[in-house]
């Protein structure tokens, strides 16, 4: 999981670059480092993020290449941080990806005299290329050659001194080529390019692209091939920070919108018919994306009685149940290394695969039948909040569709309903949560992954230790944790369940735990029972779902701003998990 | 040039509008007051925008990230001032600049008479200038200013838009501008009284309601959405991306409706009327004069005159609201108001509600067949 970004044109490339990397830091931000075509290669790497490197870079010319790193191979430090050269300081290389069979070619790399100055998988690449490079070889056909001896995912950018041209590889991982006026840009998305234009060119696996000053050849192999160039529409705008303290506070004030765009855009009618058919659905997807999942399973198993499994994508490629209907992937960036191999699979035992995405272009929308894409915008912040419900939006159409569009009114009010979430007051509960060691999430039915939601959230931005249980489960030994440093968050709200979970809240009551309790505000009976009585509007149980979760959202958000964490890149996190 | 303009407070004479965003934020004409002094300012090339943002500060910037322009936002975490709020923006001052109030309506022409004087005050006559900072003019200079005077001397106000010297911070003692002004006058140096073409402030929610007026006065007729052939259109109408409007439905404007509404069949809305977003209004129901704001519905057979109505409220079959004038209580005094319902966000009305004159808070629920006549209804409350 890493960051590339390249330049060719009549700009300087290495501010250019700089700008650009600082935006895909979500991808990683151990170390980073630019290489530019002057007079000669010229190359600068540093430790650290690249968003708090003030220095200003001595690089010249109109070619460049740059990478912000997330470590795999070797420890972040100024020697593994790309740009990797070869040993005659000729070519330098960037990549995303793994190269599986780094350590043979290594190996044999070493043996042919080639001397290896860092300890990661890329450099091998580099030294490859020197061998093809120069001997009549063009760059072009020196990179064709050896991509077949490498095994693994990859997007490379290559540049090298007597070449005018930059060239982009991919296989498994992202590579978007931006199109400007005479100049051209190479990404592992579009966020770095929006600023320069809105042109562009998604890659396919196995594509080899050559960028000069003045054009774009792309070919498979040996042969040219043509590909659509597309118009994004998201604005530079949507990829920024504006006035807001936090990526994260921004996305979350932007989830009335983004749900009710990704309904209007999601409708029956766009729907493919075999979603609407099936007999039963599995669905695939790591982290937040699997608690939607689980939440879609609670909601359509009891609207319409359809069989829903749900699987973690890392655990389905290896132990998957027996496969038929229809397979659902969910992952935000579309690049979830997991998820992608799950689709893949899926394929393979004959079912309909359809990719649940935020990304134009991604590669689950290549793998899978079928994308639906979810109309979030870029999200920057590495805890997602608004494609979350932006994926709930798609889900709870795709539910509206199999049930006949009995619950249109409902999603069509939604978003109101969660904007007036927005305006809760929850500095009370935060007081209660910020001195916690550890913190319990309880609910019942879709409430039980709004729980496990909550408090992945919280401890993914606030670094306190958060569990999300089923309510009945909590007696199963968590139990014995209960004290007055432990707040437990319960999400009673009306329903079958609600009882039930009154006297839960009064057995955790009696070992001595704070209960925070979010309701409904008709609620007359909790706020007696809780410690902390926090009423949401009253609406259906699907905007239930919705509001409590962007309350919980916004809940760890307040927490980790009162502990002072670092809440767009918290510790050891990268915001799309490319390796598996 | 920099300008800043403060949009941190709450407008507490305004609510129950000022519940859920600051009064910089209340949509007159479908456009948040602060973005007419945004695009005032634009007109006058000044592109380099401070905004001042405390009270709802999430639903400020989220507005200001829509608009296509690099603005700046600083926070004031309590809202104890302008001169106060002027002074987070202190280290981002660069040199001369303007500041403007941004809950308050000021045209470019206005801007364009101050900007380029140095140390200035755009000032304007009020039949109420108490509610202002009153000044004194002598030979084109200010003579005194005074923030809410028991007894005023004068019925020019300043409107609040000042052309300041970069070294204005010096001057401020107090937490009102109005106070650093009078201190720089006593300290002898000159400042100009600019009178304004044209400036609105609405001090109570009914003054809404004549903003919004003045403001479709130059409205430009826009078809985006699809209108019935056997709807009638009037005078300038400006129909918003996915609006349907039913067959017979009679319009006439100056009116503004925005994106994806349903209005009508047989429905018709009377002049100056803004329904914003995602608001439905069902057959046979009157509007005029009035501003609804964003997902509000309302049933059939309604008479919306005079009134303003907020977000996401529901509305039942034969409401009706009257003109009517009458006394009511806001900060403790007795101000008279003209006007037929105010009410804020998220109101349900029963069927056969009837309200005259009667403010409305947020979040309040009708059970129906009830009268209002002026009165102020507080937030969440259950009218039975």
């Amino acid at each position: 999981m890493c960051g590339i970004v390249g330049y060719i044109g009549r700009r300087q490339a290495a501010p250019l670059i700089l700008d650009g990397l600082k935006k895909l830091e979500y991808r990683g931000y151990d170390s980073f480092g630019i290489a530019t075509l002057g007079c000669d290669l010229e190359i600068e790497k540093h430790k650290g993020r690249i968003s708090e490197y003030s220095g200003a870079l001595q690089l010249q010319g109109n070619i460049g290449i740059g990478h912000t790193r997330w470590a795999t191979h070797g420890i972040p430090n100024d020697i593994n941080a790309h740009p990797h050269v070869d040993c005659t300081n000729r070519i330098a290389v960037v990549h995303n990806g793994i190269v599986e069979n780094f350590a043979e070619l290594k190996k044999a790399l070493t043996a042919r005299g080639h001397t290896f100055r860092s300890q990661t998988d890329t450099e091998v690449v580099v030294h490859l290329v020197e061998e093809q490079y120069g001997k009549g070889t063009d760059l072009l056909s020196a990179v064709r050659k050896i991509l077949p001896a490498l095994k693994g995912s990859y997007a490379l950018l290559i540049i090298a001194v007597g070449s005018d041209c930059i060239i982009a590889a991919r296989n498994g991982s992202p590579l978007v080529l931006g199109i400007g006026d005479n100049e051209y840009f190479a990404a592992s998305d579009m966020t770095p390019v929006l600023d320069y234009t809105d042109r562009a060119v998604f890659l396919e696996d196995g594509d080899i692209a050559c960028m000069t000053k003045n054009g774009i050849e792309i070919y498979q192999d040996t042969c040219r091939v043509n590909r659509p160039v597309e118009l994004i529409d998201w604005s530079p705008e949507e990829g920024r920070k504006g006035g807001f303290a936090h990526y994260m506070l921004k996305e979350i004030y932007e989830q009335p919108q983004a749900f009710f765009n990704t309904l209007r855009t999601v409708d029956k009618h766009t729907l493919p018919s075999f979603v609407c058919k099936f007999p039963s659905v599995t669905l695939v997807a790591c982290g937040s994306s699997y608690h939607t999942g689980l939440i879609f399973k609670y909601l359509l198993e009891e609207s319409c009685g359809v069989p829903v499994f749900v699987d973690v994508a890392s655990e389905f490629r290896y132990f998957h149940p027996p496969l038929e209907g229809l397979v659902i992937g969910i992952t935000q960036s579309g690049e979830t290394a997991d998820t992608l191999t799950a689709l893949k699979l899926a394929q393979k035992h004959n079912c309909q695969t359809l990719a649940i995405t935020n990304v134009l272009g991604s590669s689950a929308s290549r793998v899978a039948d079928a994308t639906l894409f979810m109309r979030a915008g870029p999200e920057i912040s590495v805890a997602a909040t608004k494609s979350f419900i932006a994926q709930l939006a798609v889900l709870m159409q795709i539910i509206d569709a199999r049930c006949d569009g009995r619950f249109e009114n409902v999603l069509h009010r939604a978003h109101q309903a969660i904007e007036e979430v927005l305006l809760i007051d929850l500095s009370p509960a935060v007081e209660l949560c910020r001195n916690a060691q550890s913190i319990f999430y309880i609910g019942r039915g879709p409430f039980y992954p709004v729980a496990l939601e909550g408090a992945l959230k919280m401890k993914e931005i606030s670094y306190i230790h958060a569990e999300g249980y089923a309510a009945g489960e909590l007696k199963h030994g968590p139990f014995a944790l209960l004290s007055p440093d432990t707040p437990v968050i319960a999400m009673c709200m009306p329903g079958e369940t609600y009882a039930v979970m009154v006297s839960n809240i009064k057995e955790i009551k009696a070992r001595g735990a704070p209960v925070i309790a979010f309701g409904n505000e008709d609620d007359v009976e909790l706020s007696d029972v809780v410690d902390l009585f926090i009423s949401l509007p009253q609406a259906h149980s699907f905007v239930d779902v919705l509001t409590s979760i962007v309350a919980l959202q916004i809940l760890a958000y307040r927490t980790a701003v009162a502990l002072g964490r670092d809440i767009d890149k918290p510790r050891n996190l990268a915001k799309s998990v490319t390796v598996e | 040039m920099q300008a800043v303009i403060l949009a941190a407070g709450e407008g507490r004479r305004v609510r129950p509008l000022t519940w859920s965003r600051p009064k910089a934020m209340i949509p007159v004409a479908n456009q948040p007051i602060i973005a007419y002094t945004i695009d005032a300012l634009v007109t006058n090339g000044i592109r380099d925008i401070i905004v001042v943002v405390g009270y709802r500060k999430e639903h400020v910037t989220r507005f200001l990230n829509q608009i296509d322009l690099p603005i700046e936002v600083v926070i004031q975490e309590k809202q104890l001032g302008t001169a106060h709020a002027l002074q987070q923006t202190a280290c981002q001052i660069k040199g001369d600049f303007l500041l403007l109030p941004g809950d308050n309506y000021i045209d470019a022409q206005s801007v364009a008479k101050i900007k380029d004087i140095k140390n200035a005050v755009l000032v304007k006559e009020h039949p109420n200038p108490s509610n202002f900072g009153v000044v004194t003019v002598r030979d084109g200079r200010v003579d005194s200013i005074v923030e809410k005077p028991d007894n005023a001397t004068s019925f020019l106000v300043s409107t609040g838009i000042y052309s300041l010297p970069a070294d204005f911070f010096q001057y401020i003692r107090g937490n009102d501008v109005t106070e650093a002004i009078s201190c720089m006058v006593e300290s002898g140096i000159d400042v100009h009284a600019v009178i304004a073409d044209d400036w609105q402030d609405a001090i109570y929610p009914w003054d809404l309601i004549r903003l919004n007026q003045r403001l479709l006065r130059h409205l430009p007729t826009g078809r985006e959405g699809i209108a019935s052939r056997h709807a009638t259109f009037q005078g300038p109408v400006h129909i918003g991306k996915g609006t349907t409007i039913g067959p017979n439905t009679v319009i006439s404007g100056p009116v503004i409706i925005g994106n994806d509404c349903t209005i009508g069949p047989n429905s018709c809305i009377l002049p100056n009327t803004s329904i914003g977003s995602r608001v439905t209004v069902e057959p046979l129901s009157l509007l005029g004069n009035s501003i609804v704001m964003d997902d509000t519905s309302i049933a059939s057979h309604s008479r919306i005159l005079d009134s303003i109505v907020g977000e996401r409220c529901v509305l039942g079959d034969h409401i009706s609201t009257a003109t009517a004038g009458g006394f009511l209580e806001i900060e403790g005094k007795p101000i008279h108001s003209h006007f037929g319902a105010i009410l804020g966000d998220h109101v349900n009305c029963g069927s056969f509600t009837r309200i005259r004159n009667g403010m409305v808070g947020n979040n309040v629920t009708f059970e129906g067949n009830r009268d209002v006549i002026s009165r102020i209804i507080p937030d969440n409350t259950l009218v039975i």
